[in-house]
């Protein structure tokens, strides 16, 4: 069971069976994580904003630091106009951070590495931006699938195109956060099972690549927040500023 | 007050590394990787999207194989003009920092 490299992304309920209209809504450790993750943010920011110092402690510190690495990243690749959305993206980047953080834990669970979690935060980040950009533009928004100075026989090809790299942002978008974060998880099992299969005799190799590769893991786990939010700050500027 | 300035001084000396480092960030390492996986995945993700429309169009139209290989080869015009587009944000921002 345990040396399952696959048994580490079940998702199994905790508590009663909660059945409401035919769904199942049970709390399950997936939901368990997500909680965790949420209240852990929220007592960063509360215990880093509680006493405010000129000289910061260590977790004022850490709190102001991811305040103004988002606001800087935002205002970097979406400008001053997408100053308003600055508590979604902060929020996202904060939810990603910390549930792929919990998930280098060991005997945690990584939320991130099933696609449903991921791909409902695409599709939510896509939806919104593309009802933000018809918002703002009206119709001229489709522009958008409409490059400039292309030939007219060639038209209806690019815009079919376009669209389909269009669609294709939430499903990027989500495959690549997931196929990291469970890739990376897989692997850590897989070398911390051959330390167990090859003894004490050849299991120093693997345990000191697994090791590394809890390092890289912790390095890809903040940089999969940072592009899932950077990304999110790209559309939101294609969405916003609409030029080619 | 000592206590205050000294801490100035070290927050002058701490600005100005960081300004250092912030000119020689094109070729950080970290900030590389980022850039390789968002564009790894770019290429794949509008191939799978423009087959999945291919095969949904198919099975309406009954018209098996044909929009399924015509919409394949869509896709992976638009994960190339994705990964150009990306490559091309990307080479703005260089241009701009390099300034």
């Amino acid at each position: 069971m345990a040396t399952n490299p696959m048994h580490q992304f079940e998702v199994y309920k905790i508590g009663p069976e909660i059945n409401f209209g035919g769904i199942n809504l049970s709390f399950t450790n997936a939901s368990f994580f997500m909680t965790l993750s949420s209240v852990l943010i929220l007592l960063l920011l509360f215990f880093g904003t509680k006493k405010k110092s000129l000289i910061p402690s260590k977790i004022q510190f850490i709190t102001e630091m991811s305040y103004t690495f988002v606001a800087k990243m935002i205002n970097d690749t979406a400008g001053n106009n997408a100053k308003s959305f600055f508590p979604f993206i902060f929020t996202l980047f904060m939810f990603v951070l910390f549930s792929n953080m919990v998930g280098m834990l060991p005997y945690s669970f990584t939320v991130t590495s099933h696609i449903i979690v991921t791909f409902v935060l695409a599709s939510a980040v896509f939806l919104g931006v593309t009802i933000l950009g018809f918002i703002k533009h009206g119709f001229k928004y489709l522009e958008l699938f409409v490059p400039k100075g292309v030939p007219a026989v060639l038209l209806p090809l690019i815009i079919i195109i376009e669209i389909i790299s269009y669609l294709s942002r939430p499903v990027s978008l989500s495959v690549r956060l997931f196929a990291n974060m469970m890739a990376g998880h897989t692997m850590l099992k897989v070398f911390g099972g051959f330390v167990i299969s090859l003894g004490l005799l050849g299991g120093w190799l693997p345990l000191g690549f697994s090791i590394a590769l809890t390092g890289l893991e912790i390095l890809v786990a903040f940089l999969q927040a940072y592009v899932f939010a950077i990304l999110t700050c790209i559309y939101l500027n294609d969405a916003l500023n609409l030029h080619h | 007050m000592k206590n205050l300035k000294e801490i100035s001084t070290r927050l002058e000396i701490a600005k100005k590394k960081i300004e250092k480092n912030d000119q020689k960030e094109g070729s950080s390492n970290a900030a590389s990787l980022g850039k390789a996986l968002k564009i790894s995945t770019e290429l794949v993700a509008a191939v799978v999207v423009g087959t999945t429309i291919g095969f949904l169009l198919d099975s309406w139209f009954d018209t098996k194989p044909l929009l399924i290989i015509c919409f394949f080869f869509m896709g992976v015009t638009a994960g190339i003009l994705n990964v150009f587009k990306l490559a091309k944000k990307m080479n703005e921002k260089i241009s701009k920092l390099r300034k």
